[in-house]
């Protein structure tokens, strides 16, 4: 699949008329994830990540510019089944319990659930949500909400994934195993994958690259390459070359 | 809390005890209008006595009320997901609806009658009666679906349909079945309507009215205890499956739904044509269906026989005096009895957040008022209240508050759950909460209730003038009836149906700005 899956915008830019006021979410933004590559988005708040991913899904359009996914249009990639996300805000469906939360996408893509069925108990138990199949989201807590909003956007093996702040609501012990879960499911899958993080230590252990953004107007500032061998073990979090690409990232967020 | 649970419900069935044994006392001493409000132990007694009359009568007019409640709620359904679906067909559809929802069964029940036969009209009125309430309520549900699930689907190419039948569907259901909770009393009283209307030997409406003249008021009660009971099943049916359904449709956290509809993106000559469209589509309808029928000409007025009437016979002049005069004094209390409605629903609503005890004790008594006929029910009124405009306004309020209730309280209990955390968490008061939250959050449902209870008015003020104070338009139909004058039968019909949609599109013209600068969409 290489070569045929990348993620492509070119010059995108958004603007949102409120009431009154008009903000630029996103001036001219280029970003170009190679088939199979891992970037990791990371910015301020408010500076337009979610707004891009919206984009490159085909969810939202752009006022100018062009987005594609394996040469394709976002909506057309989606269609043939071969995408993946999990929002910043879990959007589960109340009604439908973990399992079939799961077995939605798989439902929009009218595929069957029963062929499927071994995929989705080993989500759920890589997730760790063992014997919460039948539980409602109602009666779930944040973190494992998300935890199934992850899981979801496994379920078709996608080859274009797209995570929005998908560990956020985690916390760090279990923030770092789905960390190491994750990167080993993208070396098995070689996915092309977007992560929009506000982790600096999660963006380096996880991406190739990391895209820093600023805001007013929301634009990529800085493309830091990460050469970390892989697949990257826990004890990397302490080493000097993991430090040193941090201080980077942090120093490019604050501007410099 | 499973103690909690238990007192509330005594507490409730207490309450009702309570008003059982003050009413049998008022009824047992005539205290109420010298016997206008017998006591329930002679009510039951009459029951007992009559006991062979009635299954006859309940068999026709439940299979009126059957038949129209599934006719008109399938259609409605299907009509409201076309309408949520598809904006401009219910730009189009406006004018229809509102005429249907506004048209009053009294005037055309006699009409019908001459043109059907059979139970025909029967089940049409009861369609008609199910029709609007169950429509409005499906677009309003679909419309509302959480903004978050339907990316969701989208992301995963899903289109329009697969949007609708995995999140809006399923996220309308609660609003839809409280549509069919008001809709079930709404199909019996249609039923009983065009019983009133004659045509056929049995139904609760014919029984009713050939009881009538004869002063036994423990046997119109009877009566309209039976019709109560039918109404009261359908609607606690609907209720139980509601309840099993709304706590799992309830979102989680609060949805943050993109401000601004595509709605108002229409360049100005489409909405002009679709506005057009809108009103000339109901009176081609009106048109067509006359010829289709091939009522006779005397009869059936067409569009251009009631402008005849109105404004080319000699008389014309007569008649548009007669015409005005009613407008003027239906007019004003139409919306003095549509305010008052309206704020007793809400009050209601809220009672039902904040002494959700007291609401369930007052919920039967509640739907007493809509499936009793105003038939029954009107002597007493009568007799309490005089003949001057008060038993108008009181009429009024009971045949509006109703379904704004029912819209109102479901808005409320559809707050989600994380928007109620937030003022909990600094230990708001449950008033606070409401002022803060659920009313903000519901105040799509508020407008939508609001909307409901614009054409009731008008028919409950209409009612209350044929049968109680003989002013307004109400009486002029009435005499009208008996003077054969059909073409006045049409004009009332018409000018009431174009004071509803007058109205509906006042509040319409409020709604819009009011929902878009908090960033909400109408319901439509
Ligand atoms: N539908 C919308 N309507 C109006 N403004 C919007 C809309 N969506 C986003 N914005 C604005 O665009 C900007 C970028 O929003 P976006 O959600 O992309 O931020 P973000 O980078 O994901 O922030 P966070 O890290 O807090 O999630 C914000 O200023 C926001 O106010
Ligand atoms: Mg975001």
């Amino acid at each position: 699949m290489t070569g045929q899956s990348g993620i492509r915008l070119e010059n995108v830019s958004r603007s949102f008329k409120g009431r009154g006021a008009t903000v630029q979410a996103l001036d001219q933004v280029s970003l170009d994830c190679p088939a199979g590559s891992f970037t990791a988005l990371i910015g301020p708040s408010g500076c337009g990540k979610s707004t891009m991913l919206r984009l490159a899904l085909g969810l939202d359009h752009a006022d100018s510019g062009a987005v594609s996914i394996a040469g394709i249009t976002p909506m057309e990639a989606a269609r043939a089944g071969m995408t993946g996300v999990a929002f910043q805000d879990a959007a589960l469906m109340p009604w439908r319990n973990v399992e079939d939360n799961i077995a939605l996408p798989l439902d929009v893509l009218r595929k069957s659930r029963r062929d499927n069925a071994g995929k989705i108990a080993s989500l759920i138990e890589l997730v760790g949500l063992s014997g919460f199949e039948k539980a409602l989201p109602g009666e779930l807590s944040g973190g494992m909400r998300q935890r199934v909003a992850i899981a979801r956007s496994l379920v078709t093996n996608p080859q274009v994934l797209f995570l929005d702040e998908p560990f956020g609501a985690l916390d760090q012990i279990l923030r770092r195993q789905m960390n190491v879960e994750l990167q080993r499911i993208w070396i098995s899958s070689r996915a092309t994958t977007l992560l929009v993080t506000h982790g600096i230590d999660e963006a380096v252990f996880l991406a190739d690259r990391v895209a820093v953004m600023q805001s007013k107007p929301g634009r990529i500032t800085r493309i830091v390459d990460i050469p970390l061998m892989r697949p990257r073990r826990p004890d990397i979090f302490t080493s000097a070359e993991f430090h040193r690409l941090e201080d980077e990232i942090a120093g490019a967020l604050d501007g410099h | 809390m499973a103690i909690e649970a238990i007192a509330a419900r005594f507490s409730t069935l207490r309450n009702w005890l309570v008003l059982l044994v003050l009413w049998e006392i008022c009824g047992r001493l005539q205290v109420i209008a010298s016997g206008a409000l017998p006591a329930p132990s002679s009510i039951l007694m009459r029951l007992w006595i009559d006991r062979a009359d009635y299954p006859p009568h309940i068999l026709a007019t439940l299979e009126g009320a059957g038949a129209g409640f599934l006719i008109g709620n399938s259609l409605a359904v299907a009509a409201g997901v076309l309408f949520a679906l598809f904006p401009m067909a219910a730009r189009l559809g406006r004018g229809v609806n509102i005429a249907l929802f506004a048209l009053p069964a009294i005037a055309i029940s006699p009409l019908l009658v001459l043109t059907f036969s059979g139970a025909t009209p029967r089940i049409i009125l009861a369609a008609i009666g199910c029709y609007f309430v169950t429509m409005s309520s499906t677009v309003t549900g679909i419309s509302q679906t959480d903004a978050r699930m339907i990316d969701v689907i989208r992301a995963y190419g899903g289109g329009r349909w697969s949007i609708l039948a995995l999140a809006q569907m399923r996220s309308a259901l609660p609003a839809i079945l409280s549509g069919l909770r008001i809709a079930a009393p709404n199909a019996v009283l249609g039923s009983i309507l065009a019983e009133f209307g004659g045509g056929g030997r049995f139904g609760l409406g014919v029984y009713l009215l050939g009881s009538l003249g004869r002063a036994e008021p423990d046997r119109l009660w009877g009566i309209g205890l039976a019709a109560t009971l039918i109404a009261g099943l359908a609607y606690a049916l609907f209720s139980l499956i509601a309840v099993r359904f709304t706590g799992a449709t309830k979102a989680v956290t609060v949805p943050a739904t993109a401000p601004g509809g595509e709605a108002t993106s229409w360049p100005l000559w489409l909405r002009l044509l679709l506005s057009t469209g809108s009103i000339l589509i109901p009176i081609a309808l009106w048109w067509l269906l006359l010829i289709a029928m091939g009522t006779p000409a005397m009869i059936a007025k067409t569009p251009v026989g009631l402008f005849e009437y109105l404004f080319l016979l000699p008389n014309s002049g007569v008649s548009q005096m007669k015409l005005l005069a009613a407008l003027g004094q239906t007019l004003p209390l139409t919306i003095v009895g549509m305010a008052l409605g309206i704020a007793f629903a809400f009050g209601l609503a809220l009672m039902s957040v904040l002494r959700p005890g007291i609401i369930r004790g007052f919920m039967p008594v509640a739907l007493v008022t809509q499936t009793m006929p105003l038939v029954a029910l009107t002597p007493l009124l009568v007799l309490m209240l005089g003949r001057g405009p008060s038993v108008i306004l009181w009429i009024t309020i009971s045949v509006t508050f109703f379904p704004a209730f029912v819209t109102m309280a479901q808005g409320l209990s559809m707050v989600p759950r994380a928007a109620l955390d937030v003022p909990r968490a600094y230990g708001a008061s449950l008033f606070t909460q409401l002022r803060l939250v659920s009313v903000p959050a519901s105040l799509p449902y508020l407008f939508a209730a609001t909307r409901l209870a614009v054409p009731r008015a008008l028919l409950g003020v209409m009612i209350a003038e044929w049968l109680a104070t003989g002013t307004g338009l109400g009486n002029l139909l009435n005499q009208s009836r008996g003077y054969l004058d059909y073409g006045m039968i049409w004009a009332v019909a018409v000018v009431s149906v174009l004071m509803s949609v007058v109205f509906y599109q006042c509040v319409v013209l409020i709604e819009r700005p009011v929902l878009a600068r908090r960033g909400m969409h109408a319901a439509q």
